[in-house]
């Protein structure tokens, strides 16, 4: 009978000192059994003085108010902006709005590529206005693009005036971001600051429609003054522009 | 020649390029000069497929590319030269694959494609000017800063000597080093599938 023999050995004294052990065992089974609630309740109670308190929720609603402002300001500037295209397309009738499809700022060539071609209306010479002014002429069409040789191109020549002196100049691209005004006479008296728009004399493009800001000028250039013009529709972020259709 | 003579199909991936060009991401740019695009494409194709195919190919990409970009200057011959050298190459010498290689191929490609361009520029410029200083009259060409200023001259649209020689060496320059940058990781990956392709079909 050695199984008997076996518990007559648990049931001396052994018995007593592992019923602690056990308890424990059997604590541990329920604790495993319900999930882990006792250690879950006791690591709330002994977390609770580092809970998140009203200083907590007090930053997280004024983040909230942040972004929301943020998202109020964003919202509102793109309501304006749309708005304003809008109307623009109420006002100017032969005007067809196209978007900016491919754009090429630098390089060799310069130039933008829109959306809209031929079936638009759109024909190569005619003007190109972003916001801020002139950005380029037309220079070949397809049934549905069109692409934009802008003022910056080296193939561009604009005729242009600065307003304040009404004396006349040709706004030529020399390669990089800023064209270059030659003047026509020897003392053209403009100054950096003054702003340039296109000469009425022009037949190329429509008559004043502003173009850029005199950045510097080099009054001693042969064989006559030239200025460095800063043009003032940002041609790297374009994404809308309007073609002076006739 | 394998990949052009029995699978023609796979030439429609030059298709790609003017794509590429006008889709070519902003951000994706030294200076804000794009890639030279061609290159990137012609240099694996010319090198897995031989002179003749590669010079074929080049005369594809520089009429496609010739109507996309506008003016009286052509990329034909650069490219056209490009793909028959290249081809040369990949078929007497053992095959090349390592990195610098192909960089410092693309890096010539570019170089000799933008200095084409600059010269049928200042060409240009140089007939131009003569044309202008001609239809003037000799008194007021002679000496345009006694005389005044020739409204001929002045109006001669595209890129002059010293704008080449200023912006169009920066644009060149910019452009030879981001092909060159961007040539090891393209090319590679070309050159592993036009081999792959070329040798399924041998088999």
């Amino acid at each position: 009978m050695p199984a008997w023999r076996w518990l007559r050995f648990v049931q001396g004294s052994s018995l007593r000192r592992i019923t602690p052990w056990l308890l424990v065992l059997l604590a541990l089974v329920a604790v495993r059994l319900s999930k882990g609630a006792v250690v879950s309740d006791a690591y709330a109670l002994l977390s609770r003085p580092f809970w998140p308190g009203t200083a907590q929720a007090e930053w997280l609603r004024s983040a909230r108010r942040v972004e929301d402002g943020a998202r109020l300001a964003q919202l509102e500037q793109d309501n304006q902006r749309l708005r304003t295209l809008l109307e623009l397309q109420k006002q100017n009738p032969n005007r067809v709005t196209a978007p900016v499809i491919s754009r090429d700022g630098a390089g060799w060539w310069r130039q933008l590529l829109l959306g809209q071609g031929a079936l638009s209306g759109i024909r190569a010479g005619q003007a190109v206005v972003g916001p801020g002014g002139l950005v380029g002429l037309v220079g070949s069409v397809t049934p549905s693009t069109a692409s934009v040789t802008l003022l910056t191109d080296p193939r561009s020549r604009v005729g242009v005036w600065v307003g304040r002196t009404q004396h006349h100049g040709l706004l030529t691209g020399i390669g990089t971001g800023r064209p270059l005004l030659r003047f026509l006479e020897k003392d053209p008296q403009a100054r950096p600051g003054d702003v340039v728009v296109t000469s009425p004399a022009s037949t190329l493009v429509p008559p004043n429609l502003p173009v850029g800001v005199i950045q510097s000028m080099d009054a001693n250039a042969d064989p006559a003054p030239v200025a460095v013009v800063q043009l003032i529709a940002p041609v790297s972020a374009l994404d809308w522009v309007q073609v002076q259709v006739r | 020649m394998d990949l052009l003579t029995r699978q023609p199909l796979l030439v429609a991936s030059a298709l790609l390029v003017p794509l590429l060009v006008l889709a070519s991401p902003g951000w994706l740019s030294l200076d804000g000069v794009g890639p030279c695009w061609a290159v990137l494409w012609l240099l694996p194709w010319a090198l897995s497929d031989g002179p003749f195919s590669g010079a074929c190919a080049g005369l594809a990409l520089g009429l496609l590319l010739d109507a996309v970009y506008p003016g009286g200057v052509t990329q034909v011959p650069a490219l056209l030269l490009l793909g028959w050298w290249w081809g040369r190459m990949g078929r007497r010498a053992p095959p090349i694959q390592r990195s610098f290689s192909l960089g410092l191929l693309a890096l010539l490609g570019t170089a000799l494609l933008g200095l084409t361009l600059m010269l049928q520029w200042g060409v240009q410029d140089w007939v131009g000017t003569r044309e202008a200083v001609q239809l003037a009259g000799p008194e007021l060409g002679r000496n345009l800063a006694d005389q005044g200023v020739n409204p001929a001259l002045l109006a001669l649209p595209g890129w002059r000597w010293d704008d080449l020689a200023g912006p169009g060496l920066r644009v060149l320059l910019s452009q030879t080093l981001i092909t060159a940058l961007l040539a090891p990781m393209l090319c590679s990956l070309q050159l592993l599938l036009w081999r792959q392709v070329g040798s399924g079909w041998r088999r």
